[in-house]
Formats: C-alpha cells, sequence, structure tokens
C-alpha cells in the first residue's frame, strides 16, 4: 500500500553538476545569475476532509508505515480568550482531571496500559488534545478521548491539586531564563492586547481561578463547530470516518463561540525600551530584542523564512557566525518571526557570560544592521534557498507532524497550497524581492530588549539600548 | 515505497514483525577493508536521506588535565579540514541543502547529516575530509574554547540536572572517568595543547573506530560505491587502548550539596551504581525504569506527585559502555524540604524492592516500550540512530531485533531481583541542590 501518495524523488542534477555548484572557487557564479539547488520534490500527501451535521471538521491521512494512529482534536480558544490570565491553560490541563464517570487515575491507568499517550496543551490561540496509540486500540482510545472533550468532570479535589503543582511550576520555569524569557518578551511588546497573555497564567490569577470558569470556558469554546479533529496512521477511512462520526456526531453546540478581533489595537512600538529582569546569582545573561513580526497568512512568510535563514535561522547565519564562530562569544545566536493569525513578533535571541553582555549585544545589533548597510549577495540567498527546500521535508514525516500541520492550517486558515507551492515560492525568490522583505518587515527602529541576568552587574549596560524598567525574576508574572 | 507493517494483536510478535521486516527487507551491512562498518536502510518516504557517524570515544576515555576533550573535540571537527578549510564544512553542506549537528557522551560520538538525496556524494566527501585530513586551525580552537564554555556556563545557568548531575558523579565515581562531566572541567576547556587535539584525531577517529549507518532515499549499491570511494581509501590506525579502570565496590551512602540561590524548591537527585548495558540485567532495569517514571500511573508520579510531595519526578538509566548509574531527580512541591523529599523518594523506591511489581505493570511497560519503538522507526533518522546504538551499545545490530525476546522474557521476579540488587543506602549517592545549605549552629 502506497502511503505516502505524492513524494517522488527526482534524481536529475548530476552529483558532478552538484558539486560544481557548490564549490566555492571554480565554478561559482560570479555574473550573480542565481543557481537553483534540486532538492528533490515535495508536496502534501494525500488526505480526505468531512465536515459533521454539527459543524466538526474532521481530517483523515492515511500512513501506514507503523501499526500507530495519532489524533488530535483543535479547538479555537487560547490564552486571548482569556479572562482571567490561565484559564484557557486551566481548562485544558483540567480536562484530564476525570471525564464520563472515570476518574483521572483510571483514564491515565488505561492509556499508559496500551502503551498510548494522551495530553492536552493551551497556546496563544488554540487549545488541543493530542493522542497516539496502536492502530488495535483505536475503539479505547477513541472513546476516552470523547470524554475528555465533550463531557470532563472538572473534579475539585484533582484541580486543587492541579492549580497547586501549577503556581509552584512557574516558580521553576523562573529558574531557567531560556525557559521564560519569550513570555516577558512578547508581554512587552503586546502589552495590554490580548497577545500578551502569558499562556501559563501567573502565580496570582492561577489562584483565582475556579472550576465554574472553567466549565464557562469548556462551554464556550469546546464545541464542534469551534474545532476540527486530524487522524493520521494506519486505519481504514471507511471504518474510521464512521467511529468519528458515531462518536462526535450527535454533540451539539451551544451559541456560536464569540472571539475577539486580534486585528484591533495592536500596540505602535515608538521607542526603544529594555525590561532587565533581576536573577542575582545569573552566570549569564539572557537576552532578545527586536518588535513586531508578521500574520500568518502573510504571503510574504515563505521569503522571509528564506532571509530569517541566512540572518539567524541556521548554523552558518550572520549571527551565530559572527557571535559564535568569531568572537566565541556564545554557544548559539539566532533569529525568527513567531507569527499568530492577526500580528506576531520577530526577535534576536542568544545569551553570553556576564562580563561580555555589552560586546555581544553590540555585535548582534552590528550584524543585525548588515541587513540594511549590507543587504544578501547571490551565492548567499541560492545557498538558503537550498537549505530551507532540503530541511523542509523531514518536518512532515511522522503522523504526530502530520496531524499537527493540519491543526495549524485550522487555526491559521491556510490550505495544501501554502505546502505544495514551497518549493516554488522558495526557488522565485530574487535578491531584489529580499531587499523588498528586509525594508518592509525587519523591525529597524525602537527595538524592544529584554535582558534576564545579574543586574548589579548589567544595569549600566542596559541603559544604553533605551528607556529601562528593571523587575525582580520571583515578581509575580512577566512584567507589566 | 514505505513497508507496511501488520498490525499483530501479540507483543511479541508484532514486534518482531517490524524488526524481521527491517531486517530482512531493509538494514544491509558491509565493512570496508579498513574496518569502518556501514550500513544503509532505504526508504523513499521523503527525498531526504540522512548518514549518522558513530565514533567510539567519549570522555571515558578521557584523563585529569583533558576532561572534556572529546566534546571540544567533537567541535573541532567542524572547523576546518585540508580540502575544505575553516567555516566551510557548514557552508558547503548547507549549500547544498544539508544540516547537521553532532553530541557527545561518556561513551561516543555521533555526527548527523541531515540532507536532500540528490546531496550524498557531497556529503561524503565533507566526511572523509575531516576524517582523513582535519587540519586544526590554532585560532579555530581559541575561539572554540569560549563556545565551549558558553555551552557549559549556559547548561548550569538554565539546567537544575546539569547543575547537580555533575556534582552527583563526581562524588558517586572516584576513580572511573564517569566521574567527570562529558563538557569538562572548565579549567581544562582554557588549557589543553594543539598537540593534544592532534594526537586524539590520531587515535580515535580511525576508519575502525566507526560505525556509519545511511538512511533514506538512497540506493545500497551507490552507497556501497561511494563508501569505497571516499572512506575505503582512508588508513586504519592502530586500536585504541582499553579504558582499564573499574569503579571499586561503593561500600556507604556518599552525599553532596549543591547552593544555588534562584532555587525556588530544593532538587534531589539519587544516583545508585548498575552494571554497563551489556549486562544480562540490563532489560530488568529498562523495565524497571520504565515502571518507575513513564507516564501519570507511574510508581513515581502516583508516590510522589499525586501526593503532592514533588511536582516533577524523573528516572533516567543511560546506555552505557562501562557499569554507570541509575538516577532519579525529584523536584519538591511547595512547602517540602529536602530531607522529606529524600525520604519519601527512597521510600518509593525500597517499596519495589520489598513488595515487587504486579504482572499488569509489567505488560504495561511492554506495551510502552513496543509503542515508543513504533515511535522512534517512524523517522529515517530515529532508524539511523537506533541502529548505530545497538551497534555500539549492545555489541550488534541485530541486537534490536532480540531484544522483544529478552524484554518478554523479563519477569515480576527479576523486576523485584534487581531493584533489591543495586537499589540498596551502600549503593547510593545522594545530591541535593537548594537555595541555602545553612549555615552550622
Amino acid at each position: 500500500m502506497m502511503s505516502l501518495a505524492g513524494f517522488t524523488s527526482k534524481r536529475t542534477l548530476t552529483a558532478m553538476a552538484l558539486a560544481c555548484s557548490l564549490a566555492l572557487t571554480g565554478c561559482a557564479s560570479t555574473t550573480g545569475t542565481s543557481k537553483t539547488v534540486d532538492t528533490g520534490s515535495f508536496s502534501m500527501p494525500q488526505y480526505e476532509s468531512m465536515t459533521l451535521d454539527n459543524g466538526l471538521k474532521v481530517n483523515f491521512m492515511v500512513q501506514s508505515e507503523v501499526p500507530i494512529i495519532n489524533i488530535n482534536a483543535v479547538v479555537r480558544a487560547g490564552a486571548v480568550n482569556d479572562t482571567t490570565s490561565g484559564v484557557s491553560y486551566m481548562t485544558a490541563k483540567s480536562l484530564l482531571l476525570g471525564a464520563g464517570g472515570k476518574s483521572k487515575a483510571e483514564i491515565e491507568q488505561t492509556i499508559d496500559f496500551l502503551g498510548a499517550s494522551l495530553k492536552t496543551a493551551s497556546g496563544r490561540e488554540s487549545s488541543q488534545i493530542d493522542a497516539d496509540f496502536m492502530s488495535k486500540d483505536l475503539d479505547t482510545v477513541l472513546a476516552i478521548m470523547q470524554d475528555v472533550l465533550m463531557s470532563p468532570d472538572f473534579d475539585s479535589a484533582e484541580f486543587e491539586k492541579l492549580r497547586q503543582r501549577e503556581i509552584v511550576g512557574l516558580s521553576q520555569a523562573k529558574e531557567s531564563p531560556r525557559a521564560v524569557i519569550g513570555r516577558y518578551y512578547t508581554k512587552m511588546v503586546f502589552g495590554q492586547h490580548p497577545y500578551a497573555n502569558p499562556t501559563t497564567g501567573n502565580s496570582v490569577s492561577l489562584a483565582e481561578i475556579n472550576i465554574a470558569q472553567l466549565r464557562a470556558f469548556h462551554k464556550s469554546y469546546y464545541q464542534p463547530s469551534n474545532m476540527a479533529i486530524n487522524v493520521v496512521g494506519d486505519f481504514d477511512p471507511a471504518q474510521m470516518k464512521a467511529k468519528l462520526t458515531q462518536a462526535f456526531g450527535r454533540w451539539q453546540g451551544t451559541e456560536k463561540a464569540v472571539q475577539p478581533d486580534l486585528s484591533q489595537g495592536l500596540p505602535s512600538l515608538n521607542a526603544s525600551r529594555v525590561l532587565l529582569v533581576d536573577k542575582p546569582d545569573a552566570i549569564e545573561t539572557t537576552f532578545v530584542f527586536g518588535g513586531l513580526g508578521i500574520r500568518r497568512d502573510n504571503p510574504d512568510y515563505v521569503g522571509l523564512t528564506v532571509v530569517n535563514t541566512i540572518l539567524g535561522g541556521r548554523f552558518t547565519s550572520w549571527l551565530n557566525d559572527e557571535l559564535r564562530v568569531n568572537a566565541g562569544l556564545t554557544y548559539g545566536a539566532r533569529s525568527g518571526f513567531n507569527p499568530f493569525s492577526d500580528s506576531g513578533v520577530f526577535q534576536v535571541s542568544t545569551f553570553t557570560k556576564t562580563s561580555t553582555t555589552k560586546e555581544a549585544m553590540d555585535l548582534a545589533l552590528k550584524t543585525y544592521a548588515r541587513l540594511w548597510e549590507q543587504g544578501i549577495d547571490q551565492q548567499t540567498l541560492d545557498s538558503a534557498k537550498a537549505y530551507v527546500k532540503g530541511q523542509y521535508p523531514p518536518k512532515f514525516e511522522t503522523g504526530g507532524q502530520l496531524a499537527e500541520l493540519m491543526a495549524d492550517m485550522y487555526i491559521y486558515k491556510f490550505d495544501d497550497s501554502f505546502i505544495n507551492e514551497f518549493q516554488a515560492k522558495v526557488d522565485g525568490l530574487t535578491l531584489e524581492d529580499t531587499q523588498r522583505l528586509i525594508s518592509t518587515y525587519f523591525p529597524q527602529d525602537n527595538l524592544q530588549f529584554v535582558l534576564i541576568g545579574n543586574a548589579a552587574k548589567v544595569a549600566d549596560i542596559a541603559k544604553e539600548y533605551g528607556e529601562v524598567t528593571q523587575i525582580n525574576m520571583t515578581d509575580v508574572g512577566f512584567g507589566q | 515505497m514505505k513497508r507496511r507493517m501488520t498490525a499483530l494483536l501479540v507483543l511479541l510478535s508484532a514486534w518482531v514483525s517490524v524488526a524481521q521486516a527491517t531486517t530482512q527487507e531493509d538494514v544491509n551491512t558491509f565493512t570496508l577493508d579498513n574496518g569502518m562498518k556501514i550500513m544503509v536502510l532505504e526508504d523513499s518516504s521523503i527525498p531526504n536521506a540522512n548518514m549518522y557517524l558513530f565514533w567510539k570515544v567519549g570522555s571515558r576515555n578521557e584523563v585529569p588535565g583533558i576532561t572534556g576533550i572529546s566534546h571540544f573535540f567533537e567541535h573541532m571537527m567542524f572547523n576546518g579540514s585540508k580540502k575544505y578549510g575553516p567555516k566551510m564544512f557548514d557552508r558547503t553542506m548547507e549549500a547544498a541543502g544539508g544540516a547537521n549537528n553532532a553530541y557527545t557522551t561518556e561513551d561516543i560520538t555521533v555526527y548527523t547529516d541531515w540532507f536532500p538525496a540528490n546531496a550524498l556524494e557531497t556529503i561524503f566527501d565533507l566526511e572523509a575530509d575531516r576524517i582523513a585530513n582535519l587540519d586544526i586551525d590554532p585560532e579555530m580552537v581559541e575561539s572554540e574554547r569560549g563556545v565551549v564554555q558558553s555551552e557549559r556556563t549556559t547548561g548550569l545557568e538554565n539546567s537544575n540536572w546539569r547543575t547537580i548531575q555533575e556534582e552527583v558523579k563526581g562524588v558517586a565515581f572516584r576513580a572511573h572517568p564517569y566521574s567527570w562531566s562529558v563538557i569538562g572541567h572548565e579549567s581544562d576547556i582554557a588549557a589543553w595543547s594543539l598537540e593534544d587535539l592532534q594526537q586524539y584525531h590520531k587515535t580515535y577517529y580511525a576508519p575502525n573506530n566507526a560505525v556509519v549507518v545511511i538512511a533514506g532515499d538512497v540506493n545500497v549499491a551507490e552507497v556501497k560505491k561511494l563508501a569505497k570511494q571516499y572512506f575505503g581509501v582512508i588508513p586504519a590506525q592502530t586500536p585504541p587502548q582499553a579504558v582499564r579502570t573499574v569503579e571499586p565496590l561503593q561500600k556507604g551512602e556518599r552525599r553532596v550539596f549543591v547552593e544555588k540561590a534562584s532555587v525556588s524548591t530544593p532538587n534531589v537527585m539519587l544516583a545508585y551504581h548498575v552494571p554497563s548495558t551489556k549486562h544480562e540485567d540490563y532489560y530488568a532495569l529498562d523495565l524497571l525504569n520504565t515502571i518507575f517514571s513513564e507516564g501519570n500511573s507511574s510508581r513515581l508520579y502516583q508516590g510522589l506527585v499525586d501526593k503532592q510531595v514533588a511536582s516533577n519526578v524523573v528516572s533516567y538509566l543511560p546506555l552505557s559502555f562501562d557499569p554507570n548509574l541509575f538516577y532519579f531527580l525529584g523536584v519538591a512541591n511547595a512547602g517540602v524540604d529536602a530531607e522529606q523529599l529524600e525520604v519519601n523518594m527512597i521510600a518509593e523506591i525500597n517499596r519495589i524492592s520489598t513488595e515487587g511489581v504486579t504482572q499488569q505493570e509489567l505488560e504495561k511497560v511492554k506495551n510502552i516500550k513496543l509503542m515508543n519503538f513504533y515511535r522512534t522507526m517512524q523517522t529515517i533518522n530515529g532508524r539511523a540512530n537506533t541502529l548505530g546504538r545497538y551497534e555500539l551499545y549492545f555489541g550488534s545490530y541485530d541486537k534490536l531485533f532480540s531484544a522483544p525476546e529478552a524484554y518478554n522474557k523479563v519477569t515480576i521476579e527479576d523486576i523485584q531481583r534487581v531493584a533489591q540488587t543495586y537499589l540498596r543506602k551502600a549503593n547510593r549517592t545522594v545530591g541535593v541542590l537548594a537555595a541555602t545549605e545553612g549555615a552550622d549552629l
């Protein structure tokens, strides 16, 4: 049975021609003409979709390499829908505290005994339940997923225990600057906008949340017209359709889920600001800087992936080459766009020992400025295009990755054409395009900085980059 | 064309069917005249392939004064050789659509290349050049020292595991080279010489000290041709000397304390000496490890996290050439001190020695093992890494295919016996990481 229709491999480029196109001397192009590296063709594997009468979207993709199935249920609700910070997160976590007459422990024993996994997660704009299991155990796992999604108990004793663990977990997360710097940064960039809401809540807000709020959140957002179910793996499609229809077809939603208009009230960043988070025993400074990024549906998304690869998206990127390879200041430096539905962030990120904080920050800024001062040359662009294309197929190799891709397609409203046109879009990118992308999208002025480190040693340095707000790592939340 | 593997209801036959499918259909092995062993798995599901090069050298091959050099050397393998000078290894590979990484453990150093299958010959050329003709540039050595110091620092800044494990190893091993962390002592990173590095390459980076796995959209005949052409011409070397030191028997509990002001609740690490991966008790110990910490129905979750004593507990049994440690790390919940956490962790561990485990628990972890195996075998990277690790740690990749039988032979009596044998107080090192140790009264 052919499981991955659409994947073919073309060996049209001989090894000799390839070697020549890569050599740095001799046959490197000096005329500025672009050279395209053939990385083999890649497209979206075949799948089927259906919509149940209650509005629930279901996607099925057969992948028969190993006898397992991945299922996720993705709900359009996340931290942007929070009334109290962390409600979405705690709702997702609490789905597994007992459901449909089965206790938390019973669900866990059943799932573990099968070697399966059942997890929930909640992000900025979506919540998700993910399961993977052996194909033979479909009925058992599907019944549990149905209970967890449709009729969670929200057991109060288990909720109290979970809440307490999550609150202490936040303090523990703050022991690792790398684990939390993104939460400070997003909050700083978005201020009062819902995109600023930390997905995990904070220690005070979690203490305030009650079961009634979880039930209300579940009722408002976890309903068939506000979600999709994605199934990838080794199964019979006709059987799977029947089983899913039986499990979820009679589920009736309540009133339509109300979504905030996230395109409203976006921040305008009109001054450089620095958030200095004091961790007195820090032996290094962890820092990020940047500003607003792009929406997920931006037509230049693919082009920006290529340009960012050159700046900070791969080992030989400018940032990693300068800060790590040439200067030995850090183990790694990178940059990236993190797109949301209606906005996004862009950041440069690295870390260095406390005594070289200024040196590393200045070198990161100087390297970033090369985008405007020097721009990109043809040889580097060709290389980045080959790299981005070559590293693309392994992102969609497992059932879990493919199910996750389909969940993203639902939340961010893109379709197969994104995957199927990816290579052509990369191939078509010109040097002129890169100049336009740089001047249009990369934040050049009014940069926002977050530094986590020993304030006693780096506060004076922080002042050089903008207006400083200093807080303690142990303060509640992730900045104001 | 991906192979379809039939789901069967019985664990043993299901696993064996996967394994046999992989053995008979997919794994092709050959050894070059210079002793380099190569394994190939054809899989055209995506137009990509990988090359994993496993070298039998890790921190166990070091001595005081050059601790961490195996890992540093892993970095230097990217910093220039005869044909491809400094930076050109990465630049050439990325321009061909490839990416790479590498990792070093106590026992092995592994180089991982991921690339569009079209780039296969470029990858062979790049790898052969750095194996045969590494050219260590003194300037690159100096900047790389800073890189590795930063890697060490950022690990200590961000990881409690790394902070406490470094100290626990130093106490649990007083003779064997597992005593120091893979990244090495700070002063050694700053001090090794060019000669140390050159000697290291000559000693350990010989084709007869390597196993290579290539998986993906490749053709066995072509791989064989390229392997002979690029790797076959590299001369073998005298095999490296064996590691002689055997850790003396531990005869009483050892303790270590680490202070770190920003630690919000105490962490407790327990480490017990256990035999190497090739020992007959490995399979029982591995299943015991799974019983302890995999899933929310596991012993440690149920006994510690669910009871609000710990917010997190993990256990870890590394694959290992020599006798090593079975680790447990617990993170205290709010209001629980280090002593309470330690007592509770030990009680939960000892309960298996005194009461044993149930047949159902044993069945459960066998199912977990099978599912984990399927998850791993979904990717060409999982396949390459698993085959290579079996070849090195178990002595032959064939052991992957006898593993189901070996796991199935384990009984609940075996589980209790290995718990009683190894998880004893006198065989234990306790590490505590907390904000303050407290002063003498």
